[in-house]
C-alpha cells in the first residue's frame, strides 16, 4: 500500500509538472541560474585550491642576487642555505637560465624580452624546502638572515603566493555562497509562487479529496514532490552546465586570458559537489513547496 | 446515526446560521432537510462533514461526538460518508472512471479492486457504458449520476446530498431521487437537503424543515 501511495504521489507530481508548463519553465530556469552561479564559483575555488596545492608541492625560497654580486657572495648565500635543516636542495640559476625559463613559460612575451636590449632577469638561488607544510617562523628567520647578506637583492617565498591563492579561493567561496545563496532564496520564492498557483488551480480537486477522506499527507505529497523534482532537476542541470564549462573554458576562452588562465579557470566539480548541487536544488524546491503549502492551507 | 443536540452555529455576529437545532436521524433512514435558500441547510451538512464546527452544542455521528475528533483524524469520519452536491463537483479533465475512483485511490486500494468497485457503482447508476468519457461529454443528469456513483463507490454508511436536483429538470430530478431511494433500500442512511417540495411529496421520507436557522417542527412523514 505504501508503494502504491508513493507511486500515486509521483504520478500526480509529474502530472502537475506537465500541466502548467510555462510556470514550471520559469521556476526551472531561475533554479538553474541560481545553482549555476553557485556552481561556477565553486568550480573557480576548486581551480584556485588546485593551483595553491601545486605551488605548495614545490615550495621554494628564491633568492635574487644583485647584478654586481661576486662569486664569493653567491657561494656564501648558497652555503648558508645548504647548512639549514629546512632546505632539501639548492639550485643556482644564472641570468641566461632565467631568461630561457621565462621564454618557455611565457612564449607570448618573448619579443618583449628581446626588445629590452639586454637580459633584465637577475641570477637567483632556489632553495627547495623539506616540508611544504612546516611552520613558517623558522623559514622566515632564515629568509631574514639571508636577506641581510651582501649581494642579495630580494627574496621571494612562494608559500605566501600559495596562501594568497588559497585566500582567493576562500573569497571565491564566500562570494559564491553570498550570490548563490541570494539567488537560491529568490528561486525558492519563485518555486513557491509557481506551486502556490498550481495549488490554487487545483483547489476544487483538493476540496473533493478532503471530502472523500484524503489525509493531508495524501493531498500535499504530490506538491512537495513537484518542488523536489523541479529543484533537483534544476540543480542537476546547473551541475551539468558547470562541468561543461570546466571542460570547454580552457578550449575556447582560456587562451585569451594568457598568464591569468591559471588563476581564472574552472576545475570540474567533485562527485560530492555535484551531488551537493543536485541535493541543494531538491531542498530549495522542497522549501518552495512547503512555503506554498503553508500559505495556501493556512489561508 | 446522526444526532444534533442544541446546536448553534454563527459565522459572523450578530446573525445565527443555526439556532438551537436538535434532531436525530436513525441508521437506514431517508430524511429530507427542507427550507428556502439561506435557511441553514448547507450549514447543517457542513457541520456533519466537519467542514466547520458548531459554535455551541453537540453533534454525534455514529455515536461519536465529531467535535472531539482531532483535525488530523477527520479524514476517518469522511471516509464513512459520501457527499453529493448540486454542482456535481466532478474533475472536468478526468474521465468518469477516474472521478468515481477518487475515494478508492485515497484508501490506497489495489488497481484491480478499484476497477471492480468503480464498475459496480457505475452500473448501479446506469453509466457503466460511459466509463471512459469526460464529464463535459455527459448531460447534467449523467454528471449527477457520476457524482452519486463517486459518493457510494466506497459503500458509505451515510450519504449526504446538498440540493442534488437543483440543476436538473423534473424528469431527471425524479430519476436521481429514485436512485437515492434505491441506495437507501440497500441500507445506507440518506440525508437530502432540498427546497423542491414536489420531490419531497413524491418520495416519501422524514422531513426536517428549517427556517432562518431553526427547526420548525420535528419528524414529519
Amino acid at each position: 500500500m505504501i508503494g502504491r501511495t508513493i507511486g500515486r504521489a509521483f504520478r500526480d507530481a509529474f502530472g502537475h509538472l506537465g500541466r502548467a508548463k510555462t510556470r514550471h519553465a520559469v521556476s526551472f530556469t531561475v533554479l538553474v541560474l541560481s545553482f549555476l552561479m553557485a556552481g561556477l564559483f565553486l568550480s573557480l575555488s576548486n581551480n584556485l585550491r588546485a593551483r595553491a596545492r601545486t605551488l605548495s608541492r614545490d615550495m621554494a625560497v628564491i633568492v635574487y642576487l644583485k647584478g654586481a654580486a661576486t662569486p664569493e657572495e653567491r657561494n656564501a648565500v648558497e652555503q648558508r642555505a645548504r647548512l639549514s635543516p629546512l632546505v632539501a636542495s639548492i639550485r643556482s640559476i644564472g641570468p641566461e637560465d632565467a631568461a630561457d625559463r621565462f621564454i618557455k613559460e611565457f612564449p607570448d612575451l618573448k619579443d618583449v624580452l628581446e626588445n629590452l636590449g639586454g637580459n633584465p632577469l637577475p641570477a637567483s638561488i632556489e632553495a627547495t624546502l623539506n616540508d611544504a607544510t612546516a611552520p613558517e617562523a623558522p623559514v622566515v628567520r632564515l629568509i631574514d638572515e639571508i636577506r641581510a647578506m651582501p649581494g642579495v637583492e630580494d627574496i621571494q617565498f612562494n608559500r605566501r603566493w600559495a596562501d594568497r591563492i588559497r585566500a582567493l579561493g576562500r573569497l571565491s567561496d564566500a562570494v559564491g555562497l553570498f550570490i548563490g545563496g541570494l539567488l537560491i532564496l529568490i528561486s525558492i520564492a519563485v518555486v513557491s509562487g509557481a506551486i502556490r498557483l498550481n495549488i490554487l488551480g487545483r483547489r476544487e480537486e483538493i476540496d473533493i479529496l478532503h471530502l472523500v477522506g484524503a489525509t493531508n499527507g495524501y493531498i500535499r505529497s504530490p506538491f512537495l514532490l513537484e518542488g523536489l523534482i523541479l529543484g533537483a532537476a534544476g540543480g542537476a542541470t546547473a551541475a551539468g552546465l558547470v562541468s561543461l564549462a570546466a571542460h570547454l573554458f580552457p578550449l575556447y576562452l582560456g587562451q585569451s586570458l594568457g598568464a591569468l588562465q591559471d588563476l581564472i579557470g574552472f576545475e570540474p566539480l567533485t562527485l560530492v559537489q555535484f551531488a551537493g548541487l543536485v541535493a541543494g536544488g531538491g531542498i530549495a524546491g522542497l522549501l518552495g513547496s512547503l512555503a506554498a503549502l503553508g500559505r495556501v492551507f493556512r489561508s | 446515526m446522526i444526532e444534533f443536540r442544541l446546536v448553534w452555529k454563527q459565522y459572523q455576529k450578530p446573525a445565527w446560521a443555526l439556532s438551537d437545532v436538535s434532531f436525530t436521524i436513525d441508521a437506514g433512514e431517508m430524511c429530507f432537510i427542507t427550507g428556502p435558500s439561506g435557511s441553514g441547510k448547507s450549514t447543517l451538512l457542513r457541520l456533519i462533514t466537519r467542514e466547520c464546527a458548531p459554535t455551541d452544542g453537540q453533534i454525534l455521528v455514529g455515536g461519536t461526538d465529531i467535535r472531539r475528533i482531532p483535525a488530523s483524524k477527520i479524514f476517518l469520519l469522511r471516509r464513512a460518508m459520501g457527499v453529493v452536491f448540486q454542482d456535481f463537483r466532478l474533475l472536468p479533465e478526468r474521465r468518469v472512471f477516474d472521478n468515481v475512483a477518487v475515494p478508492l485511490r485515497v484508501l490506497g486500494l489495489p488497481a484491480k479492486d478499484i476497477k471492480r468497485k468503480v464498475f459496480i457503482a457505475l452500473r448501479m447508476v446506469g453509466l457503466h457504458h460511459r466509463i471512459w468519457n469526460t464529464p463535459a461529454e455527459l448531460s447534467y443528469g449523467e454528471q449527477q449520476r457520476v457524482a452519486i456513483a463517486r459518493a457510494v463507490v466506497n459503500n458509505p454508511r451515510l450519504l449526504l446530498a446538498d440540493e442534488p436536483t437543483g440543476n436538473l429538470d423534473p424528469d431527471l430530478a425524479s430519476e436521481i431521487m429514485a436512485l437515492f431511494r434505491e441506495i437507501n433500500r440497500q441500507g445506507t442512511t440518506v440525508v437530502i437537503c432540498t427546497h423542491d417540495r414536489d420531490i419531497i411529496r413524491k418520495f416519501a421520507g422524514r422531513v426536517l424543515p428549517l427556517r432562518e436557522g431553526r427547526l420548525r417542527e420535528r419528524g414529519t412523514e
